[in-house]
């Protein structure tokens, strides 16, 4: 037995002239750990208490857990299914027809909410566990399988006519009462996407970064919009202690998209004065998100506000520079990078240092 | 050797170790404070956030101080030799020492980044002291000297980079020497000896008193040493290397036995890593399986793929339920409950990031009425966007 293992250990351990924690690396796991317990017991720092507890646990074996493992193959599964079928309807549909189409669809959506409905917790305002990890995925495909059957009937049966809004929104609204009555932040984040494409642009960081033109005014401005509502949405989650764990997605995409919005709106405007309005913007923008990230302890967010904020004063350096434009200024520019780079070190190790005090 | 406090090293692990029963609630705060100061670390190393920050903060001031220095020098003609980029390098790697050893930095993105980068321009001058002419001397040499580079990095900083790198170039020179001694059709079989010898060493020596500091290192070259053991075999590898080498086409040699191991591998992994209770095996089989599923699909097309990929889905699906009913209770040491470490990761959510990235490309209406039924649009996983 592994405590008789520690009865025997022999004297020599606790008085090992050796520095101690190397005398711990046996090649025998469990010994190491025992003897590491052993040790810090003969030596005062844990409790006869902690002792014993800890000892009791090293008796019982380690369980392997494939947690992540079965998580990872649900989702390649949905992925898989959801692909496949939407392949499948696109190839055959001359053969299989529309009603039948439809029909299926329907009723993989059905079949899932039904599970959902039956074998959820009852709904809170606060966090609430998914029954098991299969929930999370069924409802994932239950989610994609509705907005993939609204799509079609709007496609082949034009049920809301011309009104294409309408053909957006309704999946967008379910998706939203979908995520907040079954608690999923996979489903939150694909709401927020839908949120997007009906407002008629797209947050994800890849489509953001390939496909968004940040030329046209209106893009820019609905791009701004989105931001400022994914933004105060996430305040409003935690202000009124409605589903606050859904704040870091609100966030999350608030936060980029404001930011490359107000940076892409002081390039479209670069030459007239109102450049510097957007300029405002972000420092508005930097000092509100500043407050809230100290407010919650949140190195991600204080990270995001420090990164987009030296881009844009980096943006204004540069811009001074190039006026002058003769060699002088690019050795300047040269330094100024070298020179606030370093700032930046110390900025972002005294942020830390600040916010893990506070 | 290794360039951290050791000391400290052996502190930060017991830390660690204690600090998982603090999180169990075994171990009280107070008690977990009163080891932390008989065994402190004096390591610099914030979180993940912090890092990620730093690592670009320094790579922007290591690029800008490379250029200026570069423009300084534009005038006479060094800047443009294998040299330079050394010296830079060199630079880099000054830094390094500096920070590690009077600023105390590990793992903070400040010597991660200035790893990268003293790694990238001693490559960058190995490459061009070796390429300046125009009778290129293939590239066993480059291998070579990638090997010892990073070879002595990894060493030196135990960097999951560099020792992906210098496991890759090992792999890359061995391959290379091979195929010009002997010939590209027995380097399948070179290739397996040595990855798996690669592999049963790492299994061997890791965990040992004398490479304690480099336990993550050893995790990486397992990971990869699986893999090449299986590229060594692989059906789809062996007939692209012969059709570019040999400019070979048709079956292959030994075709069967490379189909065997092409699709039985990965299972095999997956076995022994449920035996023996390996995470790296058993993930490293996992993903396997794709590979082995798509280099079959790439030559034999049984079925249309929208019908594979539906039955597919549905096998999975219906597998993972099953396993996930039968753990249950957790049977032979197996669990599927969520182990009761907490991952500094999971602040981000990636899962959910992950969710909105690959399905978000729902449908929309289309904007005329003629549009042709959007290719693959519906369903959204795995389609491309075409709106």
């Amino acid at each position: 037995m592994i405590y008789i293992v520690y009865q025997d250990m022999p004297i020599f351990l606790f008085n090992n002239p050796n520095y101690l924690p190397y005398t711990w690396l046996t090649n025998h796991k469990a010994l190491m750990d025992n003897n590491l317990y052993a040790n810090l017991h003969a030596e005062g720092l844990i409790s006869d208490e902690s002792f014993a507890k800890t000892m009791q646990r090293e008796q019982t074996p380690a369980l392997f857990s494939l947690h992540w493992e079965i998580r990872t193959l649900l989702y390649i599964g949905v992925l898989l299914l959801t692909g496949g079928l939407g392949l499948l309807i696109y190839e055959n549909i001359d053969i299989i027809g529309h009603q039948f189409v439809l029909g299926l669809i329907a009723l993989i959506c059905a079949g899932c909410f039904v599970y959902c409905f039956k074998t959820k917790l009852p709904f809170s305002t606060a966090r609430v566990a998914a029954p098991n990890s299969f929930f999370d995925y069924i409802l994932l495909l239950g989610s994609v399988s509705l907005v993939t059957f609204v799509g079609y009937l709007q496609y082949q049966y034009n049920v809301f006519g011309t009104h294409y809004g309408m053909a957006t929104l309704i999946p967008m609204l379910a998706l939203f009462f979908i995520a907040y009555n079954f608690d999923h932040l996979g489903i939150l984040s694909l709401a927020i996407a839908n949120l997007a494409v009906w407002m008629g642009v797209t947050v994800t960081p890849k489509e953001l970064l390939l496909h968004s033109d940040f030329n046209s005014q209106t893009i820019v401005f609905t791009y701004l919009a989105l931001g400022l509502i994914l933004i105060f949405a996430g305040l409003a989650s935690q202000h009124f202690n409605f589903k606050r764990h859904f704040k870091f997605s609100y966030q999350h995409y608030g936060i980029h998209v404001t930011y490359i919005a107000l940076l892409a709106g002081y390039f479209l405007f670069y030459d007239s004065f109102a450049a510097f309005g957007w300029m405002i913007g972000i420092a508005i923008l930097s000092a509100v998100l500043y407050n809230d990230a100290f407010k919650n302890k949140s190195f991600y967010f204080l990270l995001l506000v420090a990164l987009y904020s030296y881009i844009a004063v980096s943006c204004l350096v540069v811009r001074v520079l190039a006026t002058a434009g003769n060699i002088d200024a690019i050795y300047l520019m040269f330094l100024y990078f070298i020179g606030s780079g370093i700032g930046m070190i110390f900025l972002l190790i005294n942020l830390n240092k600040k916010l893990k005090a506070a | 050797m290794i360039a951290y406090n050791k000391t400290w090293l052996a502190n930060l692990r017991l830390q660690k170790q204690v600090k998982d029963n603090v999180d169990r609630g075994y171990i009280s705060n107070d008690e977990f404070n009163a080891i932390a100061g008989k065994y402190p670390v004096g390591f610099y190393t914030p979180n993940i956030f912090v890092r990620i920050g730093l690592f670009i903060v320094t790579c922007i001031i290591v690029l800008f101080a490379d250029g200026l220095l570069t423009l300084m020098a534009a005038g006479g003609n060094i800047a443009e030799t294998g040299g330079w980029a050394i010296f830079l390098g060199l630079l880099s790697y000054g830094a390094l020492e500096l920070m590690i050893n009077a600023k105390q930095h590990f793992r903070s993105g400040v010597d991660d980044a200035l790893l990268f980068t003293a790694g990238c321009a001693f490559i960058g001058g190995f490459a061009m002291f070796l390429y300046k002419t125009t009778e290129a001397p293939g590239f066993l040499p480059l291998a070579i000297l990638v090997f010892l580079l990073t070879l002595y990095l990894t060493i030196r900083f135990a960097d999951m980079l560099a020792v992906t790198m210098c496991c890759a170039s090992f792999l890359w020179m061995v391959f290379l020497y091979w195929t010009k001694v002997s010939g590209v059709s027995t380097a399948p079989f070179i290739m397996m000896l040595v990855s798996g010898a690669i592999y049963w060493a790492t299994r061997k020596y890791s965990g040992k008193k004398e490479v304690i500091n480099y336990d993550n290192c050893f995790g990486v070259v397992q990971i990869l040493s699986l893999i090449a053991l299986y590229a060594a075999g692989n059906y789809y590898v062996i007939a692209t290397l012969s059709l570019e080498m040999m400019n070979q086409t048709g079956p292959v040699a030994f075709g069967a036995f490379f189909w065997v191991w092409t699709i039985a591998m990965p299972l095999v992994y997956i076995g022994f890593g449920v035996k023996q209770k390996k995470a790296i095996l058993l993930r490293t089989g996992l993903l396997l399986v794709a590979a082995g599923v798509l280099t079959f699909r790439n030559y034999y097309h049984l079925l249309p793929v929208d019908v594979m990929l539906t039955i597919a889905g549905v096998a999975l699906l219906s597998i993972v339920y099953a396993i996930m009913h039968y753990l249950k209770t957790p049977k032979h040491g197996f669990t599927c409950a969520e182990p009761d470490k907490v991952n500094a990761l999971d602040h981000l959510k990636i899962e959910s990031l992950i969710v909105a990235e690959t399905f978000s490309h729902t449908p929309t209406a289309p904007a005329n009425d003629d549009a042709k039924f959007g290719g693959g649009d519906f369903g959204g996983g795995g389609s491309s966007g075409g709106f």
